[in-house]
């Protein structure tokens, strides 16, 4: 069962998110700022880290450039559901390494979509890689 | 003595002069009891303006919008090292798309820059500067490598003695149309930017008009020119990492009191002023501002002692100067907690300097008072300063002495005077109640009722002590002014934010914890303000000429390394306290500088 | 006994009366005082006890509501099978329990509702009014609607405007006009967003400013709604009169990239206000309006320092390449900063081979302060 976890501020996405993504059969872990989702990013692996961009502590930008420059969790797949419709911050999410960006409101069916291909995506280059070894 | 003090009782013209002394003062006083029960009118029909127009306001509107402005946040630092990083973090996660945060070293001696280069990943830049605003050199700016801190930048430049210099060179590099002018060591919410931006996107105005028949619009544009919110002491509220967790009213009197007052200047003066358009000042602590109109009007005064209120004043100006319509905007929250001083002497430079301030600025700025060319600030604005605040203290102290006198020659009518002081004092706990009131309208702070009237029982002990206080400093600050007296702008000693208690270690001992365990020394000791007890082992002198001392630590290797900032008596052998900031260890042992001598 | 009162008051009245006037001002106001400082203290031990009082119901209320829209919207099982939403059906025994029959609560559910269509659209979001309708929500809001308190009528039209409830245009026209801007400004989104025929009637019509906060929720108004038929917004900047609005269209042009509004926009550029102008030329610039850079060439030298700007800003965005030699020109020999500093980085923007080349060149021959600021611009670690 893949892990993922979500970091959001608002308490209600938060829980929102869980529930739907529990119902697929996914595990989640949840982190309700900055500070939190670093110690969570510490005490366990993850296949999919699903974040928010402005939260207290750190923002999501962090997050993922935190993931995308440690050596062990560089693989992790990053999806970024923000409010923030931007184009700046948008290109900045992706350039610092973020999978996919979803704008809120978002489409639940599409976050699953999104969470499945990036999975397969991540297995295919994984077995891709141990193969060439 | 009998001779004299019928001299001064029996006779017919010190009679009348006391008569009218006493009736103008009646009347100065009414007034000013007046001038503030219908500050406290206005205010709350404000407030509940305010209130109903933004209930259903959705802020996230702003943070989704391509049509956001950007915001350059300003916030300059004099040795701040032990919290610099997590203020710094806060004021990158604020609820806002498109802004900055530029960092003014201000010439720190501590380790500041060094703290926000490691943490940060910043690196010198080769940077086009240029000086649209006077203040001294800019030695070098800093930019993050790290693409997560892209909106921090760091300028170190040279000291410049004061927050107004250290503001103008972060509005030199500023790229944005806006900037949010704070202190680093304030705790600012999330919203700050949004919530004040926004008067800045909703000022109501222009009307139409009929030109030859067709209806044409007249453009009758106001130019809102600045926009601050509420402060709030910071003194004993919960803080973790540079974010509020909980707040609470100040434990301790002093902060308290200052409390109380700054929410009875926010919530009855400013807010009362903003409804009829004539806010007096945006504080130095949190204030956002139109960049072009302040660079226009010259940006801020370094010497100034009221840099902030100068400024909104000379932005005004410039806009009256060239017949352009503007406004101040206040918001009845509080954005913004700052640490309160807690001593005596603290807070006594501070008042002094706030009202050396204000006499300066009536210096500086004369030709606004009771210029209708200025408008509501030349009629409204500044004669309420120069009578009610001005002169409040003045003429509160010669009544005094006139009390003291009446008293002397047994000519006071008790009853009547006893009846007077009643009135002054009930109406004082009324208004001040009722500023408290307005703000527990506005959002209610604090978690518990026990909090709420602790800090509304202030008001009746009020009068008493903190006010005569603010008198006597506010006194004192004008006697500066006269004398014009070489202020040395003292940095208000920072507590730490999370109360730190007093570190005594003896020379050996510190030592010891850092050759056994450095890691935990280092988060007992290291940039902390400590005091080290020993003998002096040898005495020396630094390149420039300071004394540094060794104590003895019974270790044959290493010894604690104390570096002075003044001339010290010290000889080999003596046993000394000295007082110190931990700012390194190596192998040879460990350096404590900023040292002073305690005994 | 009566009596004796009234002797009394009138003895004290007398004696009161005998006074001299700043004792008897001062007496009054000790009395009001008095009074007024004991109410206040009522009113803020009053207004916590309510707040208290409120938080509990809500502690109480928001699990049970949350958990009713996890089970009915988020979690329902009909999710993801193509239905259409219309044949969906909620479980009637949740939904008709009793607490919700209160208003209060009704309201706690609408707010809460709102919080989660902020979040979800799609078929959720669908759910979501849809469970808003089963409830009948929807005459809550519209009761509010009615009510004489204009705050009021505005947190009515934000929730059918969020629930995309349609409104009877008599009803809501008349608000549109409203005296009071903040009412009119959001009678005028909810019209934009629910009427189906013509939507930006406004626009014709307004002859007060729309402002910048309107601005923007009327621009995620416009660009977040799917039914929407986006116009030719070039139609209101050649025949408004109203400022605020034709500023308002070149954003909406500029976004919608309407190219074919080029010729219109290129119109504006005689207007006499300069910061209308230095709006027009960054329409023309994110256009990438090539056709317009001669003309922007042209009038150059004769703007003020703010249209320059935009100009130099304009010519980096459309990057033709035409005017290099001019851009290199005002590097150059500018005696101002920020036009210096703009010429450069829209020399850097164009990106190409001989943009390449200029620059090279100019960082070597230029002097230390221009070499400076190329550097300076071509720095990827400095963002603005």
């Amino acid at each position: 069962m893949p892990n993922i976890l979500v970091i959001e501020d608002d308490d209600i996405m938060l829980k929102a998110i869980r529930n739907i993504l529990n119902k697929d059969g996914f595990n989640v872990v949840t982190a309700k700022d900055g500070k939190e989702a670093f110690e969570m990013l510490e005490t366990a692996e993850y296949d999919i880290v699903i974040t928010d961009l402005m939260m207290p502590y750190a923002n999501g930008l962090e997050v993922v450039s935190r993931l995308r420059n440690d050596s062990n969790k560089r693989n992790v797949g990053i999806i970024v559901v923000s409010s923030v419709g931007n184009e700046e911050t948008i290109t900045e999410a992706f350039r610092l390494g973020a999978d996919d960006y979803l704008k809120k409101p978002i489409m639940a069916g599409e976050l699953l979509i999104r969470i499945r291909k990036l999975l397969a995506y991540k297995t295919s280059k994984a077995l891709f890689v141990t193969k060439r070894k | 003595m009998r001779v004299i003090t019928d001299f001064f009782t029996k006779g017919a013209f010190w009679d009348t002069i006391a008569m009218f002394y006493q009736y103008a003062v009646f009347i100065y006083g009414t007034s000013l009891l007046m001038c503030y029960g219908l500050l406290a009118m206005m205010s709350l029909a404000n407030i509940r303006r305010y209130q109903k127009k933004n209930a259903n306001v959705d802020y996230n509107i702003i943070v989704e919008s391509p049509l956001a402005p950007g915001i350059s946040v300003i916030a300059p630092a004099f040795n701040e090292g032990v919290t610099i990083i997590s203020n710094v973090r806060s004021l990158l996660t604020f609820n806002y798309p498109k802004y900055e945060v530029i960092i003014i070293n201000d010439g720190s001696t501590d380790d500041t820059l060094d703290k926000l280069i490691v943490e940060f990943e910043m690196v010198e830049v080769e940077y086009a500067y240029r000086e649209k605003l006077n203040c001294k050199p800019v030695k070098r700016i800093f930019r993050s490598t790290n693409p997560a801190y892209d909106k921090l930048s760091v300028v170190d430049k040279v000291n410049g003695k004061s927050k107004a210099d250290a503001s103008n060179a972060g509005v030199n590099i500023s790229a944005f149309d806006y900037y949010l002018c704070t202190d680093v060591d304030c705790i600012l919410d999330k919203d700050t930017l949004i919530k004040l931006i926004k008067p800045f996107m909703d000022e109501e105005t222009s009307t139409t008009k009929e030109i030859n028949g067709d209806i044409q619009i007249q453009e009758d544009y106001k130019r809102v020119i600045a926009s601050g919110a509420t402060l709030r002491m910071v003194n004993s509220c919960d803080v973790d990492e540079g974010l509020m967790i909980r707040v609470r009213p100040p434990r301790r009197f002093l902060p308290r009191f200052q409390e109380m007052e700054y929410i009875r200047a926010y919530c009855l003066g400013k807010m009362g002023w903003d409804l009829i358009n004539a806010v007096p000042n945006v504080s130095g602590g949190l204030g956002m501002f139109d960049k072009e109109i302040s660079i226009k009007a010259g940006g801020y005064d370094s010497l100034s002692f009221a840099e902030d209120m100068d400024l909104v004043t000379r932005m005004g100006a410039y806009m009256k100067d060239n017949k352009k319509k503007y406004s101040v905007k206040y918001v009845p929250i509080t954005l913004c907690w700052t640490e309160g001083p807690t001593t005596l002497k603290v807070f006594g430079r501070q008042r002094s300097r706030w009202g050396r301030g204000l006499a300066q600025l009536m210096n500086t700025h004369r030709k606004i008072l009771f210029n209708p060319r200025y408008g509501r600030m030349g009629l409204i604005v500044f004669p309420y300063h120069f009578f009610y605040e001005l002169f409040a203290p003045v003429i509160e102290f010669l009544g005094i002495l006139f009390y003291v006198y009446l008293i002397l020659t047994n000519q006071i009518n008790w009853p009547y005077a006893i009846i007077l002081i009643v009135f002054v004092y009930t109406y004082s706990v009324m208004i001040t109640t009722m500023a408290l009131l307005w703000d527990q309208i506005t959002f209610k702070y604090y978690t518990t009722w026990g909090e709420t009237i602790g800090l509304c029982l202030m008001a009746f002990l009020e009068p008493f002590i903190y006010h005569p206080l603010i008198v006597w400093f506010a006194l004192k600050g004008y006697w500066d002014f006269v004398l014009g007296r070489k202020h040395v702008w003292g940095n208000m000693q920072r507590q730490g934010l999370g109360a730190q208690k007093k570190i005594t270690v003896s020379a050996a001992i510190l030592l010891k914890d850092f050759l056994n365990n450095p890691k935990r020394a280092d988060s007992l000791y290291m940039s902390k303000s400590i005091e080290v007890t020993g003998t002096v082992f040898d005495v020396d002198k630094t390149p420039d000429g300071k004394p540094m001392i060794y104590l003895q630590t019974g270790d044959n290797i290493g010894g604690v390394q104390c570096l002075f900032t003044r001339n010290a008596n010290i000889n080999k052998g003596q046993d000394v306290t000295i007082k110190g900031i931990c700012s390194a260890y190596s192998l040879e042992g460990v350096v404590v500088k900023d040292c002073s001598l305690v005994k | 006994m009566w009596s004796d009162l009234v002797d009394l008051l009138f003895q004290a009245y007398e004696r009161f009366s005998l006074l001299p006037l700043f004792i008897e001002i001062a007496l009054v106001f000790i009395v009001i005082a008095i009074i007024l400082t004991i109410s206040a203290y009522a009113s803020i031990l009053f207004r916590r006890y309510k707040a208290y009082v409120h938080a509990k119901r809500i502690a109480f209320l928001s699990p049970k509501i949350e958990d009713l829209i996890t089970e009915q919207v988020l979690l329902n099982e009909n999710l993801d099978k193509d239905m259409p939403i219309e044949s969906f059906e909620f479980d009637k025994a949740a939904l008709d329990n009793k607490i919700y029959k209160k208003p209060e609560v009704r309201q706690i559910l609408i707010d809460t509702l709102i919080r989660y269509r902020k979040n979800f659209r799609g078929e959720v979001g669908e759910l979501l009014r849809k469970l808003y309708i089963d409830m009948v929500l929807q005459e809550d809001s519209y009761k509010k609607l009615k009510s004489m308190a204009w705050e009021t009528k505005i947190k009515a039209l934000v929730e059918l405007t969020q629930m995309d409830i349609p409104i009877a245009d008599v009803t809501l026209l008349p608000l549109t006009n409203s005296r009071n801007p903040t009412l009119r400004a959001a009678a005028r989104n909810a019209y934009i967003q629910l009427s189906k025929n013509e939507p930006f009637k406004f626009f014709d019509i307004a002859t007060e400013p729309i402002l910048p906060w309107d601005q923007l929720e009327m621009f995620k108004i416009i660009t977040t709604s799917k039914d929407i038929a986006i116009p030719n917004f070039a139609r209101w900047v050649s025949y408004s009169t109203n400022k605020s609005i034709v500023s308002f269209c070149l954003k909406l042009i500029a976004h919608y990239d309407q190219q074919n509004a080029i010729p219109t926009v290129v119109g504006l550029l005689e207007t006499k206000d300069h910061y209308f102008r230095a709006n027009a030329i960054n329409c023309l610039g994110k256009l990438t309006a090539e056709s317009a850079e001669p003309r922007l060439v042209s009038m150059y030298n004769s703007q003020p320092i703010i249209c320059q700007i935009e100009i130099l800003k304009a010519m980096g965005r459309i990057a033709s390449g035409k005017y290099l030699e001019f851009l290199k020109h005002e590097f150059l020999y500018s005696f101002n900063f920020e036009i210096q500093m703009n010429a450069a980085r829209s020399i850097i923007k164009h990106n190409t081979q001989t943009s390449r080349a200029m620059l090279n060149e100019l960082v070597e021959t230029t002097n230390e302060d221009n070499r400076i600021i190329i550097k300076h611009c071509q720095n990827p670690l400095i963002k603005y």
